[in-house]
């Protein structure tokens, strides 16, 4: 099966600051692969380098079904087939996500987003907050719901999930899992970013990526998890003879 | 017609030759006052650039200007003010009265605050009053349309009376063609018995050459309520003093506001919420947004008097500046004499916020989609809180359309 997405040698960062260092990566169509990596160790850049978050410079290549991403602003490369939940989905404050999802559907403008929308508002219970302010008051839960109810309507090729695990009790926990399972297809190549295994305890993801410094250290399949639920970053960091580095953060202007 | 000559024109009115005798003394005190300068506190940040003496006093409305058609099956009461003489005004409900009485009399507006209010107190000659009975709630809307014809001076009045236990809803909608380059000084005044609620919702639609200098000013009984919302979206200048007096213990008061400048408009509220009553309860929530050249200001004073104990009281005050040559002022004033009340305030003044923008965009909108999202949001804060619900889809359009016109004008 082809590429969803294929990361080259993509160093990226904030100003003079590198945070990634040169990630390579692949993620055929229809796979769900996960990222693991201790605070700190770029997660989350790479999920706002992908997407092109204006602060975020980044360089090397970026392919979505074989087009380049990078360059390219933000909301070009939503409509080319990325996705990404954030890890903290923004407040909107005074717009509802129905608004909001009709301003998606004027923009689209094909038919076949409104079904998308019934689909989605029925299948993942949106009906309690769709008239609500996006993201205004809800739990962390009903946050993550939202994200894959946008998910959902905007039938990417490619989503990363930033941490979509973060906040949640282990009851959510399992269901944030099993909407990311019920979205697998052979049309999407999943990137979930996380901090904990527990996650993929509910879930089968096909490859597991190892994140230290800003360098992708070890990939293989599930059995990564465990040994780093087992072991832990540190010693996985003490075994690749990797100096821990200062935390880039304090580096920030 | 010289501004300062009118007793022809006042005495067609039909005011009393009391009434004529005190407004000789308020002409001859008007010749005492002089233009602001911007040094006034409750003038900063605002340039007048005319003088009163610019403006010819506005012309009765001809016998051509009929009333405009009643188009309000769903108005308890319609009244209709031309160039500040009351062309129209009936009551068609049981326990409220709606008529033009001739003016002179005394109003909650002191005369001597300042050129303004002395002009009008000069000059009003004849005011729409709105009473409604005791015991009597009103269930439709009055709707009361003030507008300027002439590019001329005119000085209209509006005064509301809520007996106890009575409720009443006004709304009332100001405008001119925007050729029409007019000096409004309007007062619009309530007194508010026990026990009784009123709501008054201003839609303000100016045109562009039109400066209006306003009055909103209220007294409230005890355990009584006001809502006033004003939508701000007209003139060149468009400038509103309000004070409410929560007179009476218990007595509660919502103020809303949602305002938009463009190119060169000036928004300018300076609003006063005045706790003279224990257990007295308000609420302040204005939100505004300039693009190209206008300024807008906001000055809010919660003034708690010494016997107001227990008093809630809180103002919001968050700006929107949409372009760089834009500006925005925003002033909280506390003057707190009792020491048993909760009180605050929240003031902002900033840009669109680009982590919305990032979000959005990240759905797939493009800048302006996103950016006209974050904005229409932002006005929805304040209009959704707005009391009469009927006017708030049309209101919502205005401030969604104004900005769809800045960013078709490449000035945002």
């Amino acid at each position: 099966m082809s590429n969803a997405l294929e990361i080259r040698d993509l160093r990226a960062g904030i100003g003079d600051l590198e945070i990634l260092k040169g990630v390579d990566l692949e993620i055929p169509f229809g796979e769900i692969h996960a990222l693991m990596g201790p605070n700190g160790s770029g997660k989350s850049t790479l999920s706002h380098a992908l997407m092109g978050k204006p602060e975020f410079t980044a360089s090397g290549s970026v392919l979505l079904d074989g087009t380049e991403l990078l360059g390219r602003p933000v909301d070009e490369r939503a409509r080319l087939g990325l996705f990404e939940a954030f890890q903290y989905p923004v407040e909107v404050p005074g717009v509802s996500l129905d608004e909001f999802v009709a301003e998606l559907a004027d923009a689209a403008g094909n038919g076949s987003f409104q079904e998308r929308v019934a689909t989605a508002t029925a299948e993942l219970g949106m009906e309690r907050f769709i008239d609500r302010p996006i993201n205004e008051g809800l739990s962390g839960g009903e946050k993550k719901r939202s994200e894959m109810f946008q998910m959902a309507i905007a039938l990417p090729k490619v989503a990363v999930l930033d941490e979509i695990d973060s906040g949640l009790d282990v009851d959510a926990v399992r269901e944030v899992a099993g909407l990311v399972e019920r979205a697998r297809s052979d049309a999407l190549g999943v990137l979930l970013i996380t901090h904990y295994s527990r996650i993929l305890n509910y879930m089968e993801p096909d490859r597991i990526h190892v994140m230290i410094d800003g360098r992708i250290v070890r990939s293989g399949g599930p059995e990564v998890a465990a040994e780093l639920e087992a072991t832990g970053y540190e010693t996985l960091r003490a075994e690749l003879g990797l100096v821990p580095e200062r935390d880039p953060l304090l580096d920030l202007p | 017609m010289p501004i300062m000559d009118l007793s022809a024109l006042l005495r067609a009115s039909g005011e009393s030759d009391d009434a004529l005798a005190r407004r000789e003394i308020a002409r001859e005190h008007l010749a005492s006052y002089s233009m602001p300068t911007g040094r006034e506190e409750v003038w900063r940040y605002v340039d007048l650039d005319f003088a009163l003496g610019d403006f010819e006093l506005a012309p009765p409305p001809g016998a051509d200007t009929p009333p405009t058609e009643d188009e309000a099956t769903d108005a308890s009461a319609r009244a209709q003010i031309v160039d500040g003489a009351v062309v129209a005004a009936a009551a068609r409900a049981d326990g409220l009265r709606c008529e033009r009485v001739a003016g002179g009399e005394e109003s909650l507006v002191p005369a001597d605050m300042d050129i303004f209010t002395a002009a009008h107190d000069a000059f009003c000659s004849e005011w729409v009053e709105i009473a409604v009975d005791k015991g009597k709630a009103i269930e439709l809307p009055v709707v009361v349309d003030v507008s300027a014809l002439s590019s001329a001076a005119s000085f209209p009045g509006v005064r509301v009376d809520v007996a106890d236990g009575a409720e009443l809803t006004i709304a009332i909608r100001l405008d001119s063609a925007d050729d029409v380059a007019a000096l409004v000084v309007p007062h619009i005044e309530g007194r508010v018995g026990a026990n009784a609620n009123l709501t008054v919702v201003v839609d303000q639609e100016w045109g562009r050459q039109t400066k209006a200098i306003g009055q909103l000013v209220f007294s409230v009984g005890r355990d009584s309520s006001i809502q006033l919302a004003e939508a701000g979206l007209g003139g060149a200048l468009a400038r509103w003093q309000l004070n409410i007096k929560l007179a009476g213990q218990g007595s509660n008061a919502q103020v809303i506001g949602a305002y938009f400048g463009d190119r060169d408009q000036t928004l300018d509220y300076r609003y006063v919420m005045h706790h003279a009553a224990p257990n007295t309860h308000s609420t302040m929530f204005l939100k505004g947004a300039v693009e190209d050249e206008a300024g807008s200001i906001f000055t809010g004073m919660i003034r708690i008097d010494e016997e107001a104990q227990r008093t809630d009281a809180f103002q919001t005050n968050r700006n929107l500046i949409l372009s760089d040559g834009a500006s925005s002022q925003s002033v909280p004033n506390l003057e707190i004499l009792a020491n048993d009340v909760k009180c605050g305030h929240a003031s902002t003044v900033g840009q669109l916020d680009p982590e919305q923008r990032y979000y959005l965009m990240s759905r797939g909108l493009d800048p302006m989609r996103a950016d006209r999202l974050q904005v229409r949001g932002f006005f929805q804060e304040a209009l959704n809180r707005f009391p009469v619900p009927e006017m708030v889809e049309p209101l919502r359009e205005r401030f969604y359309q104004k900005y769809l016109d800045a960013q078709a004008g490449g000035r945002v």
